[in-house]
């Protein structure tokens, strides 16, 4: 393994140690054999690279997955839209790419290279904080809950440049002011106002500042329009499109929304029960889908265009971490083209030629 | 039938941190909820349309105006009179998740406002079980499941069904949605809109549907009005089609230029528009009040303050100087294949 120097102290034997590389998931797996082994040699493809990633939760009923087996790659320079409805496991997973999955969570198998940062998963303390916001900036979920209701925009940020060491505050300042002015915002306004004075799309848009501002290349953004209306939805999109292209970022985009997803991201993979059940470029996906559940997903989406007759609810709902089936497709039971096979294992991922991928028994046999 | 006529109301400022002034909640808003109709209230954040859905349940008073609810005109009332009228409004909240009492089984919080149903019709006996499983039958929930269970044991689809039947148990006439389906799964959205459209069939049930997203107001059912709201006033409204299809206030067109397209299926509008500056609630235009905002606001704008006029001989209506037309809608992507992209 390639040694980041930057952070060599701590990342050297942590990242040897305390991952179980599982062999488990291996059909999940196969799909990626080409991926390459070393950070090091990336070949420029993926800036993050999710694999047979395996995130459990100790209950009292047992140790049960939120993500189970999932491997994803994120291509450099795009926008990767992630798709799931509540208890899904996105969450969970974009908080593995921080190495920062809450208690009593814990990563079983699995591995995320980051570009940089080596395999995550193995960094410990400084070396994890550092890379954290450094190298990979994150947007909370309900930004308005991120940011300290006690402490003015500006002095959280300074906090942000000394936890991180920035000798240089003045720069880091000044470079918060320039990304806000970027964002069309008032940057004195902002950096001296507390919270609660800011609208939810500004407290949005500072979440984004914070997660830029110290040089990230990697974006994670985790529902970043829920809960806006539709007018400021569109601006946060529009600024989150203009950040991505001008700081040639990697970006993640988590949402419920497939609106949101299908608008800016190039790539799109659906999540469902901590699985990724298909996954290829967000036009051929919307335009096609190939698996039972995101093809009910869009004809369950309340559109704008369209014969609004012609929408039909998907049946039953979707399990949480106690229901989700433990053999077989985790879909069946609300899947139109369930079958007897369905119910034994899981369907491995099928890789077609115009890179997509999906798991599902019935799609694999169409695409054959 | 209900008329909601020249509804006005200002909040109080409350001095020093955010704003001294009084906050313009309304500012005259007249329509009609025909029985069994489908109403919608669409707008931004802060346009007033949650105050007008809190206004007609009762639960805020209004300062101005008029409402009427089977011809009694409520202003006339006083407060104590009031509420046998509000019995006839329910609302259904935004979140079923803070909606429901989480110590008390589906069972028992059907049961109260039953109870109470009961005794003003003169029931007993078996009346109020039967009604109870009737309701959950008639919102899509199987009793036997549902009716022994607590909130947290449900979905958020079926909460915020169990919300809908609770609101169903005292007869009502009119249901205001506020965002009703903005907390729901989106695998399960599509149900509930499904189950209002239904109710208005099956119970004559009509429906105020209150949203920022004007996608879902298509899918409460046929026949729809739509009321666009800004700033407390209504800026544009016709019927939900029309106005879909054909906006011509620039507000209007703001609002449905910024649902997202999705890539594959659907190509961006030619015309899509976007205000030029977020709201702005403190200043107070002398003339129209979306020119501050307004991508194509002209000199005259600032002058005066367009009154609702009728668009030459249609039912549409619009408060704007230049109305017109123009495709802000996303368009299929089968059907704009021949304008390029």
């Amino acid at each position: 393994m390639t040694r980041i120097t930057r952070f060599s102290r701590a990342a050297g034997p942590a990242g040897q140690t305390g991952r179980a590389g599982g062999p488990a998931g291996t059909a999940v797996a196969a799909g990626r054999a080409a991926a390459p082994e070393r950070e090091g040699q990336l070949a420029g493809a993926a800036a993050v690279q999710v694999q047979d990633l395996t995130v459990a939760f100790s209950t009292p009923a047992g140790l049960l997955p939120a993500v189970s087996h999932v491997s994803l790659d994120l291509a450099r320079g795009q926008i990767t839209g992630l798709v799931g409805e509540s208890g899904s496991g996105k969450s969970t997973l974009a908080l593995t790419l921080l190495n920062a999955v809450p208690q009593p969570g814990q990563v079983t198998s699995g591995s995320v290279h980051i570009d940089g940062v080596g395999d995550v998963l193995g960094l410990h303390g400084p070396a994890l904080r550092r890379a954290r916001g450094a190298r990979i900036g994150y947007v909370f979920q309900a930004s308005q809950n991120s940011l300290n209701p006690l402490k003015q925009v500006g002095k959280q940020l300074l906090d942000l440049g000394r936890s991180h060491g920035e000798r240089d505050l003045r720069g880091l300042l000044s470079k918060a002011r320039r990304l806000l002015d970027d964002m069309g915002m008032d940057a004195e306004r902002v950096l001296a106002s507390f919270q609660h004075e800011l609208s939810g799309g500004m407290r949005q848009r500072v979440g984004i500042v914070f997660a830029l501002v110290l040089n990230a290349h990697v974006l994670i953004l985790d529902e970043p329009t829920t809960a806006l209306d539709m007018l400021t939805q569109a601006s946060v999109m529009e600024i989150v499109r203009k950040v991505h292209a001008e700081h040639h970022l990697t970006t993640l985009i988590i949402s419920h929304d497939v609106g949101v997803i299908g608008d800016l991201a190039h790539r799109m993979a659906v999540m469902y029960a901590g699985r990724i059940v298909e996954e290829g470029p967000t036009e051929a996906v919307l335009a096609g889908p190939r698996h039972p559940y995101t093809r009910g997903l869009l004809a369950a989406m309340p559109r704008i265009t369209g014969d609004a007759g012609l929408a039909t609810p998907l049946p039953g709902r979707p399990p949480d971490l106690a229901s989700i089936p433990r053999q077989g497709c985790v879909f069946r039971d609300r899947c139109p083209l369930a079958m007897p096979e369905c119910e034994q294992a899981e369907p491995p991922v099928t890789v077609t030629s115009d890179g997509r991928q999906f798991a599902c028994y019935a799609a694999a046999g169409d695409a054959a | 039938m209900i008329e909601v006529r020249e509804i006005t109301r200002t909040f109080a400022g409350r001095g020093g941190l955010v704003r001294r002034g009084g906050v313009r909640a309304l500012r005259g808003v007249s329509f009609t909820i025909p029985d069994h109709g489908a109403v919608s209230l669409i707008g931004e954040s802060g346009c007033g349309k949650t105050t007008l859905g809190r206004i007609l349940c009762g639960l805020e008073d209004f300062d101005g105006g008029d409402l009427v609810v089977d011809g009694q005109s409520l202003a006339a009332l006083k407060p104590a009179q009031r509420a046998p009228y509000f019995r006839r409004i329910q609302m259904i909240h935004q979140d079923p998740y803070s909606a429901l009492n989480p110590t008390r089984t589906i069972g028992q919080i059907l049961a109260d406002p039953l109870g109470l149903r009961a005794r003003q019709l003169g029931k007993g006996g078996g009346w109020l079980a039967d009604r109870r499983a009737e309701l959950l039958g008639l919102v899509g929930l199987d009793p036997d499941y549902v009716l022994p269970r607590y909130p947290h044991m449900l979905s958020g689809g079926m909460r915020q069904r169990v919300v809908i039947a609770r609101a169903l148990t005292v007869d009502p006439e009119v249901l205001v949605a506020d965002e009703a389906v903005s907390m729901i799964d989106v695998s399960l959205r599509l149900g509930i809109l499904q189950l209002l459209r239904d109710l208005r069939d099956e119970v004559g049930v009509a429906v105020l549907f209150i949203t920022h997203d004007v996608a879902t107001a298509r899918y409460i059912g046929d026949g729809g009005r739509l009321h666009v709201i800004y700033r407390g006033t209504v800026i544009e409204q016709g019927s939900t089609d029309t106005i879909i299809q054909h906006p011509v206030h620039p507000y209007t067109q703001c609002l449905l230029s910024a649902i997202p397209v999705l890539r594959g299926i659907e190509s961006p509008a030619p015309a899509r528009l976007a205000p030029t500056a977020p709201l702005d609630d403190r200043q107070e235009p002398p003339g129209c009040l979306f020119e501050p905002r307004c991508p194509l606001a002209a000199p005259e704008c600032a002058q005066r303050q367009p009154p609702l006029s009728q668009l030459g001989g249609t039912a549409q209506e619009h408060a704007c100087l230049f109305p017109k037309a123009r495709p802000v809608v996303a368009v299929p992507a089968g059907l704009a294949a021949g304008q390029g992209d």
